[in-house]
């Protein structure tokens, strides 16, 4: 349904998008991720129509958004980054001036614009003014716009961003709704939401494509990422420790939040991962680092998952295709990722 | 072109669901009224002193109209696009199936519209004139046809400005120093010398010698291809610049 291919999008000297490729197909719910900055709006704002392209070819439902962008546009359901809206018009108003300005027939209007309200669970507010919504509600009517016309295709650019944990569940559970009849492209920096709702994520850091992959693999990375353990005693000591547990992959000291300066009370903060991914079960080594830390003598303060945050995960993908890590039990995800 | 309609409305409503809008005509209205008053209190106590109708007084040879035209139209016309860039709303309206032609004209015959209703009540000062004496209905046709004209160009010019910028304010400016400028160069017919160019390009371009003239039911088509250029061609240049937005 979405066909990228080699994807250049310049502003002036500044490349914002260079040599991107990936296609979405029919029923995908696919998840597009990145820093700040990366090119995931211009990329998406491309798609939509809203910009134009310096080089490569973009087709959304069979049709080239240069040559025939308003067939293009007709498929697509586009959901701006903050949504704007026009305040000074009742959501009820608003969701009808955009299902007339999509072509919406006058008979379906009224049932349409109904429909698209209670998927998106905006009927409550559909005769409040814009200007006082809050930011969760104005996101939602964004996504009723993106929906009203019935297109096949909904690209959602940062559709939770601003909304709080219980909003963020509600959009999720409608995208997952409309993923039984929708091929969706959405954008976000949230990993959790991308293993919540996508079946296929792709990675864009800096202009450039990262990585695409399934969103298993994602999750895999995830679940054998590090853990870090918050010790209290000799540094050499607890590093011997950790080291000596069977199937123990790097260990290193990193930063510890909230330690003393003080000599004699030397909290170290240490950051280990298994060997290799799949062979050590993650909880079976942090049983057995804990142990053998006690035994050594080092008092353990604190153990916590090093969550595959995603400046993690960008640090592993983008840097990955400059040099190899030295820790191969944490790289070993990216040759899967990368397809 | 479908597209026009909905926007058409949308952008009426957005004016008159603001107060700007009611302002600007209680302006209008109130300077127009007061304009009448005076022409009408002239012509009640020294007749014998003019050749004019109070039709021509009201519309040509009046610096009055000019002000208004000046005050009013540069804010009709300054959020027409810099308000949806600034906001960000020109996303969601180009991204969807809309052409930019539709867009701007869109735009364009909103805001000559309510410029049109802000004239309507103007019609009653000729219900009072009739019932005074005789009016001229046919110069007086032409007279509005006169004042639509200059309008719907200034108008047409407000529009390239607000979408030329992001800021409302710059908008306002440029528009404003347009039409001043603009004004300017018709005063020129009396500055320049006698028969040369620059006079005849001067009265060319006058909106002053234009409206004398259509108050005084006299339509020169040469003066109707000046208006329609004075329309035309900014709503041409705002179509491209809109345009570029997509592919700049």
């Amino acid at each position: 349904m979405i066909s990228v291919s080699h994807l250049v999008k310049r502003y002036g000297s500044r490349t914002a998008v260079s040599d991107v490729s990936f296609e979405i197909g029919r029923g995908e719910v696919v998840g597009f991720l990145g820093p700040n900055g990366a090119g995931k709006s211009t990329t998406l704002r491309i798609l939509a129509g809203f910009l134009g392209l310096t080089e490569g070819q973009v087709a959304i439902a069979g049709h080239d958004v240069v040559t025939d962008s308003f067939e293009a546009r007709k498929a697509v359901g586009y959901m701006a980054e903050t949504a704007p809206l026009y305040p000074e018009m009742r959501v009820s108003e608003y969701l009808m001036f955009r299902a007339e300005l999509k072509g919406v027939p006058r008979r379906s209007r009224v049932s349409w614009v109904g429909h698209a309200m209670e998927q998106t669970r905006v009927v409550d507010v559909a005769n409040n003014l814009i200007r006082t919504l809050s930011r969760g509600y104005r996101q939602r009517v964004g996504l009723a716009d993106a929906l009203v016309a019935r297109p096949p295709i909904l690209i959602l650019d940062e559709p939770t961003s601003g909304m709080d944990p219980n909003q963020i569940r509600d959009v999720r559970t409608v995208v997952k709704e409309l993923a039984a009849s929708h091929t969706v492209l959405l954008s976000t920096h949230i990993l959790s939401e991308v293993e919540a709702t996508c079946s296929r994520v792709i990675v864009i850091a800096r202009g450039k494509l990262a990585a695409q992959g399934a969103t298993q693999d994602l999750a895999r990375m995830r679940r054998t990422s590090a853990t870090l353990v918050t010790v209290r005693g000799r540094l050499e000591d607890a590093k011997k420790a950790l080291r000596g547990v069977q199937g123990m992959g790097q260990v290193r000291e990193v930063p510890a939040v909230g330690a003393s300066a003080a000599a004699d009370d030397p909290v170290h903060c240490l950051r280990f991962a298994g060997r290799t991914k799949d062979e050590v079960d993650g909880g079976a080594l942090v049983e057995q680092a804990v142990a053998a830390l006690v035994q050594a003598g080092v008092a353990v303060r604190e153990v916590t998952a090093a969550d595959g945050s995603l400046e993690e995960l960008f640090a592993e993908l983008t840097l990955a295709d400059r040099a190899p890590r030295e820790d191969p039990g944490e790289d070993g995800g990216d040759p899967e990722a990368t397809a | 072109m479908r597209a026009l309609w909905p926007i058409y409305k949308r952008e009426l409503f957005a004016f008159f669901v603001t107060p700007l809008a009611w302002v600007l005509i209680a302006v209008f209205l109130i300077l127009q009224g007061l304009n009448f008053y005076w022409i009408i209190d002239t012509f009640a106590t020294r007749a014998e002193a003019s050749d004019q109708t109070p039709l021509q007084a009201f519309f040509g040879n009046t610096v009055l109209l000019y002000l208004v035209l000046f005050l009013l139209v540069p804010p009709m016309t300054m959020r027409l696009f810099s308000e949806e860039r600034r906001s960000g709303t020109i996303e969601p309206l180009m991204t969807a199936p809309v052409s930019s032609a539709a867009v701007v004209l869109a735009k364009y015959a909103a805001v000559v519209t309510t410029y049109l209703a802000m004239w309507l009540p103007t019609l009653l000062y000729l219900v009072i004139l009739k019932r005074a004496g005789d009016v001229d209905l046919k110069a007086a046709a032409a007279a509005y046809l006169g004042v639509a004209l200059v309008g719907a160009g200034y108008l047409s010019i407000g529009l390239l400005m607000s979408a030329a910028t992001d800021s409302q304010f710059l908008a306002l400016v440029l528009t404003a120093l347009v039409i001043l400028a603009l004004f300017l160069l018709g005063i020129g017919e009396f500055v320049a010398r006698d028969g040369t160019l620059l006079q005849a390009v001067c009265s060319h371009v006058s909106v002053w010698a234009q409206m004398n003239d259509f108050a005084s039911g006299i339509v020169d088509t040469r003066r109707l291809v000046f208006d329609a250029t004075l329309i035309v061609f900014p709503l041409f240049v705002t179509t491209r610049v809109v345009d570029s937005w997509r592919w700049g």
